[in-house]
């Protein structure tokens, strides 16, 4: 049985592990960008990151100051043996980490009316829940998502857009964060649904594995063109110049009702997050 | 692109020697600060004619940090820090380059046009930390010097720190008012139109093939 204990414990392990390293898949595209990269700053530039990276993990400090908020993604299996408050037990989680966290966590939440400064704020912890099918496990991502990429997310609804248009868009975006949002970054795109839903699938897009190809070939071939397109402006690792601005752009798409809206996000270059499975027996698998 | 090691605060020679893309290493001392609060305090001192508990005087950095007194009184654990975006803060960074002569500033992503006449006026240069380089750059953090306007959030202090060797730091923004932002977001708009035909070749084969 899945219990609040379990998933509080979990909850917290996840957040500070995340804030600790820079995932795998990250650390691979990193290597790959400074294979690839042209400007010579640049490749000094992502060999200070992959440096940054490594330090960061040898000696279990934090990759950045900025924590973020927390940020879970909870998706329930229909045969999952769970009982429980699963927000209570993330709010706790979150609560132990802050108490007990080294180094400590600054304060970075605050209220949006008062500008007051804390570690909790109002429908905090951040928790977007999913159904997935009949599977007997829970998964709980937690991405601690900060200032930097954060401010950055657009969303514009259009009627009917062609191809054409939801490419400009999505490159608007890009110009419009230029060099500020710590490139090179992961670019979310999702494209229909209503209006949470696209945001909603942007956000999600930026978890997916980098290297990971789209089941759908229409927005795989989309992808690589806007990668390409994207890398081309030159902003470069951190906004000084080069030819990595991006180390993938993950799109994904849901149903439309002529009215489209476009949603970007953007996920920095240390692009945090971590997962892990709860299965029905209590046992916990890390799947990153 | 040269890799410079400077003393803070820095002769002005050096400073107008430094240029965009250039690699720098600070060693001395350099205020720190990380949020809007301290910010919006030093335009009222400013603007009041108030004296600053700190003498601002050469390097001012955007780095947010945690740093606390130690529980037993004696000095200051070091916990980390971090450069926070710069651009948040253009409203106020004329005023603060004028007012305190800044010869150099720094955090991440650069700083507006308005900011950058204000550097050309003072003999200011802005060096880009990398983001997300905190286990680095914490590093070259050696001593707490003064800890003013205790009444923020740690990050959002007034602090004065003694660094040894903090960087590698990028060049951004020259004190002659050549900004590598600029450059290259104008670039980066005068290749759309290229960009774009590109993205549409290479659609019209995606589609061409389904």
């Amino acid at each position: 049985m899945i219990d609040e204990a379990l998933i509080q414990e979990v909850s917290e392990d996840l957040y500070s592990a995340a804030l600790r390293r820079v995932p795998p898949d990250t650390v691979r595209a990193l290597e790959r960008a400074r294979g690839r990269e042209e400007q010579e700053s640049a490749r000094a530039t992502l060999d200070l990151m992959l440096r940054s990276a490594a330090a960061a993990e040898a000696n279990d400090k934090f990759v950045c100051s900025d924590s973020g908020v927390p940020t879970y993604l909870v998706e329930i299996g229909g045969s999952a043996q769970w009982q429980g408050d699963i927000k209570a037990a993330i709010t706790r989680g979150f609560a132990h980490l802050v108490d007990t966290i080294s180094p400590p966590l600054l304060k970075h939440v605050n209220n949006p009316l008062t500008n007051e400064r804390g570690f909790a704020g109002k429908d905090m912890p951040s928790i977007s829940v999913d159904l997935i099918g009949n599977a007997d496990y829970i998964d709980i991502t937690c991405i601690p998502k900060a200032l930097g990429s954060g401010r950055w997310a657009s969303i514009k609804t259009f009627i009917s857009p062609s191809l054409e248009e939801i490419e400009s868009c999505v490159m608007d975006a890009i110009l419009e964060a230029g060099s500020q949002h710590c490139p090179p970054v992961v670019v979310g795109v999702g494209i229909g649904g209503n209006f949470d839903l696209t945001a909603k699938l942007a956000n999600r897009a930026t978890y997916r594995e980098i290297g990971s190809i789209n089941p759908e070939p229409m927005l795989a071939a989309m992808e690589e063109r806007l990668a390409e397109a994207a890398n081309a402006t030159g902003f470069g690792p951190m906004g000084v110049g080069g030819s990595t601005t991006v180390l993938a752009v993950h799109i994904d798409y849901a149903f439309g009702h002529g009215y489209t809206p476009v949603a970007v996000c953007f996920n920095c270059w240390i692009n945090r997050r971590a997962k892990a499975r709860l299965h029905s027996d209590g046992r916990i698998e890390r799947i990153f | 692109m040269a890799t410079v090691h400077l003393s803070c605060p820095p002769p002005r020679a050096e400073i107008e020697k430094l240029a965009v893309g250039d690699l720098v290493y600070l060693t001395g001392e350099v205020i720190v600060t990380g949020g809007q609060p301290a910010h919006k305090r030093l335009i009222a001192h400013i603007e009041g004619g108030l004296p600053v508990p700190i003498d601002m005087s050469g390097v001012f950095i955007h780095l947010p940090h945690m740093i606390e007194e130690r529980p037993d009184g004696d000095g200051y654990e070091i916990h980390y820090v971090n450069p926070t975006t710069s651009r948040r803060f253009d409203e106020y960074m004329p005023a603060i380059i004028r007012a305190f002569d800044l010869k150099i500033v720094g955090g991440k992503g650069g700083l507006g046009r308005d900011v950058v006449a204000a550097m050309r006026g003072t003999g200011c240069a802005y060096l880009s930390l990398l983001g997300g380089g905190s286990a680095i750059l914490s590093q070259a953090i050696k001593k707490v010097l003064q800890v003013e306007w205790r009444d923020f959030p740690p990050h959002f202090r007034l602090t004065k720190l003694y660094v040894e060797e903090l960087g590698p730091l990028t060049v951004g923004i020259d004190a002659h008012g050549n900004s590598i932002y600029e450059q290259i977001e104008t670039t980066a708009r005068a290749r759309l139109p290229e960009i774009m035909a590109r993205l549409a070749k290479r659609r019209e084969a995606a589609e061409g093939t389904r």
